[in-house]
């Protein structure tokens, strides 16, 4: 019992992280990212890179990993996207190719093997009577560290708060002279940045392949179709559920099971509840 | 005579907003009636909840006797009413031609076959037929009002809701476009509904004014009586005190 | 001569040039990768009929191929039917798999009827998987019966098919159903308020879209002579469009020459294979910025201009 509350609660940050930052590029700039699941194991790969061919220290690496995978955002939005953006298709196409090239480049740089990122914390702990890994939470304490940073600068900052307002009407915002291009870069890089950090934070105790980008997609999809495409606490407790339901199916039933939750999760909202429970942006 | 259309207490929310308020009419065949009022009063909500683009709270509707509500867009243009949108919508990505020729699909006039030559007719009255062959994406705006008057008309409706359809056009296009209607009228025998809030043409064409404001009908009458009306004349002149045209109430 | 007369010698000259190739080249080989490929190019056309026309992308076309895949496995395998009724089973299957997904998902907006779509395939996949008592879970099912002994015959029955999916797809487009979905592409609302049945028309195609993705996953089955989970994968789903969009969306018979076009390209970079969906990649960008018409049907229509 405790073990599924804990599990849960660490697996739901990271869905969290990676939900909020698919919402946000998604609310903002109207893009459904097919390569967020990328950013992701770009941050995984790049801290094992970073320790074990560059032989940085730990947190540098991480740290360093997150800021290129932000930087690497930037550059998709501003190169690939922006040009296709009339098409909304065309993005999703675009998005996707980014996907496939950058497992591509990951496989044939690293090799189809599951890598090792050494942990940022050996210890383990004894929390609830269940054993849980230091990393592990490090890993929920990460998450909650970086959404609230997130939140204090959407609701406390000028850019913050200019971000707010494209998401809410993108047209009004330009009236006013918000320079929404330079933004959805900026979005981008933020949503790529946290994707990476969630990479980081996991990498110890999740399979680092090349493919690892592909469920966290799926699953962050499937948060923000729940939690309402646009809607940052939406995607959170999107999160929760998600994780939750995917943590006390693993742990009652099957792993296998557990993982159809989420695309069943989405095919039921797409049909019963399209806006999702806190969306402002129907799906039709 | 009896009513080709007979609305009976029509009631439309969103949310706070009562859109359309216990609205009440009915047309007679072979009669133009106009909508008026100012930016807000609802006019395109009625027009949205008479051709089912919108459900009613509220309300009977009854086109030739027949209960109207609750059917779905498409089935109310088979029973024979049609609409245009006050922002046009062409099919992008075809021709003209092709345009008009869908609705010669519809279930309505599909028996009727040759539909490519009876698109060409429905061009021809609208006065479009050169530009048969052009893309929808590059005419100008007076024709693409043409455009969906003609793709209406290819329905063979026996009521017509004209949206706005003067909006946005400049001076030497709005009376060609009057004229035209009048023409329909006169040959088709059509029954017109207008919604207009550019007085000077709604007066020249409908032998009706229903005044609307705030959602509700505030007065009916002939062109000439509506214009003195009081409640009629502070609902335009008094929303252009606080400066008008617009919408200080958001779209109609 | 008319567009459409060209367009059918066109067709004609290629189909006799796809029925003569293995023929002269003999190699079992040359003739095992062509029926592969004429199995693509259905589902290409399949996909195009209705993503094509409609413009709404269904993410998830694997949905109806891996439908008529198992539907020839199941008859075959498990009940020793004869591969022929898989002809006639698999594209009922796959029409009841369109009707089941379509219903609910057809009213959604582009990108999230495509997702909903790849969200069908995906679960379908994992089912799959998970109830492996009756479908083979991951080895899926294995030791179905091809319908000749001799692959060169069984290419001419797929060829067949190949042709008689494309011209039945060819000419409903150019009939008013054409036009009515290109309109569904346009302005829905338009459409309603022209008279038409918006919904019938979407489920139709999408409909007759699954009838022969269904038919060609049977084809396939029955060359392959296995099924497995494969067949439900997004990559499929995504090999095909991005096979579509090198033939041109829309022409039906683009997506045929794209799926030909990539599927040769694939064996011929076999030595590369870690390589191949590097070039896909790369392919599906070129395309997107560059050549977003396609490459077959535009080259066709400019052959066409000047042939005429």
């Amino acid at each position: 019992m405790a073990e599924i509350l804990v599990y849960g609660a660490v697996i739901s940050a990271i869905y969290a992280m990676l939900a909020v930052g698919f919402t946000l590029i998604f609310g903002v700039a109207r893009i459904l990212n097919l390569a967020h699941g990328s950013f992701y194991a770009l941050g995984a790969y790049g801290v094992y890179a970073l320790t074990a061919d560059a032989h940085l220290p730990l947190f540098l690496a991480a740290a360093v990993a997150v800021l290129l995978v932000a930087l690497f955002g930037v550059a998709v939005e501003r190169v690939l996207v922006r040009p296709l953006r009339r098409s909304t298709l065309a993005v999703l196409m675009i998005t996707l190719a980014v996907a496939l090239m950058v497992e591509q480049v990951l496989l044939l740089i690293f090799g189809s093997e599951a890598r090792n990122v050494p942990s940022m914390v050996n210890a383990t702990f004894d929390v609830m009577g269940a054993d849980v890994s230091g990393q592990r939470l490090l890993a929920l304490s990460g998450a909650i560290a970086i959404l609230s940073a997130l939140w204090f600068f959407m609701q406390r900052t000028r850019l913050g708060s200019a971000i707010l307002a494209i998401s809410q009407d993108a047209e009004a915002a330009q009236y006013m002279g918000i320079p929404s291009d330079r933004i959805f870069s900026l979005v981008m890089g933020l949503s790529a940045g946290i994707a990476a950090a969630a990479g980081v934070l996991v990498a110890p105790f999740q399979t680092v392949i090349p493919g690892m980008g592909l469920l966290p997609l799926v699953k962050a999809f499937a948060i923000v179709v729940v939690g309402g495409l646009g809607s940052i606490v939406g995607s959170i407790v999107g999160a929760l559920l998600l994780g939750y339901t995917e943590t006390i199916i693993a742990f009652k039933i099957s792993i296998e099971w557990s993982q159809i939750v989420s695309v069943a999760a989405v095919l039921l909202t797409l049909i019963l509840r399209p806006a999702g429970f806190f969306g402002k942006r129907a799906a039709f | 005579m009896k009513a080709l259309l007979a609305v009976d207490g029509l009631n439309k929310r969103f949310g706070g907003l009562q859109a359309v308020k216990d609205v009440s009419f009915a047309l007679e065949p072979g009669s133009i009636t106009g909508v008026l009022g100012p930016n807000g009063a609802g006019k395109t909500t009625l027009f949205n909840l008479l051709t089912g683009f919108m459900t009613a709270d509220t309300g009977k509707v009854e086109f030739d006797d027949e209960p109207l509500l609750g059917l779905a867009p498409y089935r109310i243009v088979n029973r024979g009413l049609a609409r245009t949108f006050q922002l046009t919508r062409p099919f992008v990505g075809m021709s003209v031609l092709e345009n008009v020729e869908v609705a010669c699909f519809a279930p309505r006039v599909r028996h009727e076959g040759h539909a490519r030559a009876r698109a060409h007719a429905m061009l021809e009255h609208v006065g479009l037929a050169p530009k048969a062959a052009s893309l929808v994406d590059v005419l100008p705006y007076g024709d693409l009002r043409r455009l969906e008057i003609a793709r209406a008309l290819a329905t063979r409706p026996k009521l017509l809701l004209l949206d706005e359809p003067f909006a946005g056009l400049g001076s030497s296009e709005i009376q060609p476009l009057a004229d035209l209607i009048r023409e329909l009228h006169r040959k088709e025998g059509l029954t017109i509904l207008i919604i207009e809030h550019k007085l000077r043409e709604l007066m020249q064409l409908a032998h009706e004014v229903i005044a609307m404001d705030f959602g509700e009908v505030v007065a009916t009458g002939v062109p000439a009586e509506i214009v003195r009306h009081p409640r009629v004349v502070e609902a335009y002149i008094g929303k252009a005190e606080i400066g008008e045209s617009g919408g200080a109430l958001g779209a109609a | 001569m008319s567009e459409h007369r060209t367009d059918w010698l066109g067709a004609l000259v290629v189909l006799v040039a796809l029925a003569l190739v293995p023929a002269i080249l003999g190699s079992s080989y040359i003739t095992g990768i062509m029926t592969v490929a004429l199995c693509f190019a259905m589902w290409a056309a399949s996909w195009d009929f209705m993503s094509g026309l409609t413009g709404r992308e269904n993410f998830g076309h694997s949905l109806f191929i891996g439908a008529g895949a198992y539907t020839a496995g199941f008859l075959n395998v498990n009940f020793g039917a004869s591969p022929w009724w898989s002809l006639a089973a698999s594209p009922l299957v796959a029409v009841a798999f369109s009707l089941v997904i379509g219903f609910p998902t057809l009213r959604l907006r582009g990108p999230y009827f495509a997702l909903a779509m790849l969200s069908g395939a995906a679960v379908m996949q994992s089912l799959t998987i998970i109830f492996s008592e009756y479908t083979g879970g991951q080895d899926g099912l294995n030791g179905l019966f091809p319908f000749f002994d001799s692959e060169l015959t069984q290419y001419y029955l797929t060829l067949f098919f190949l042709a008689a999916t494309v011209t039945t797809l060819r000419l409903v487009a150019n009939s008013p159903w054409g036009t009515i979905l290109r309109a569904i592409r346009g302005d829905e609302a338009s459409c309603q308020a022209a008279g038409i049945n918006v919904t019938f028309y979407k489920i139709a195609s999408l409909m007759i879209s699954a009838a022969f993705a269904g038919l060609g996953g049977a084809l396939y089955a029955h060359y392959q002579l296995q099924v497995g989970p494969d067949l439900f994968a997004v990559i499929l789903s995504i090999n095909i469009i991005i096979m579509v969009y090198v033939g041109g969306m829309g022409s039906i018979y683009g997506p045929v020459g794209g799926a030909i076009l990539l599927i040769l390209l694939t064996e011929a970079l076999r030595a590369f294979s870690e390589y191949r969906l590097w070039v896909y990649t790369l392919i599906l960008m070129l395309i997107l910025f560059f050549l977003p018409q396609g490459l077959v049907a535009p080259l066709w229509r400019r052959l066409r201009t000047i042939a005429q």
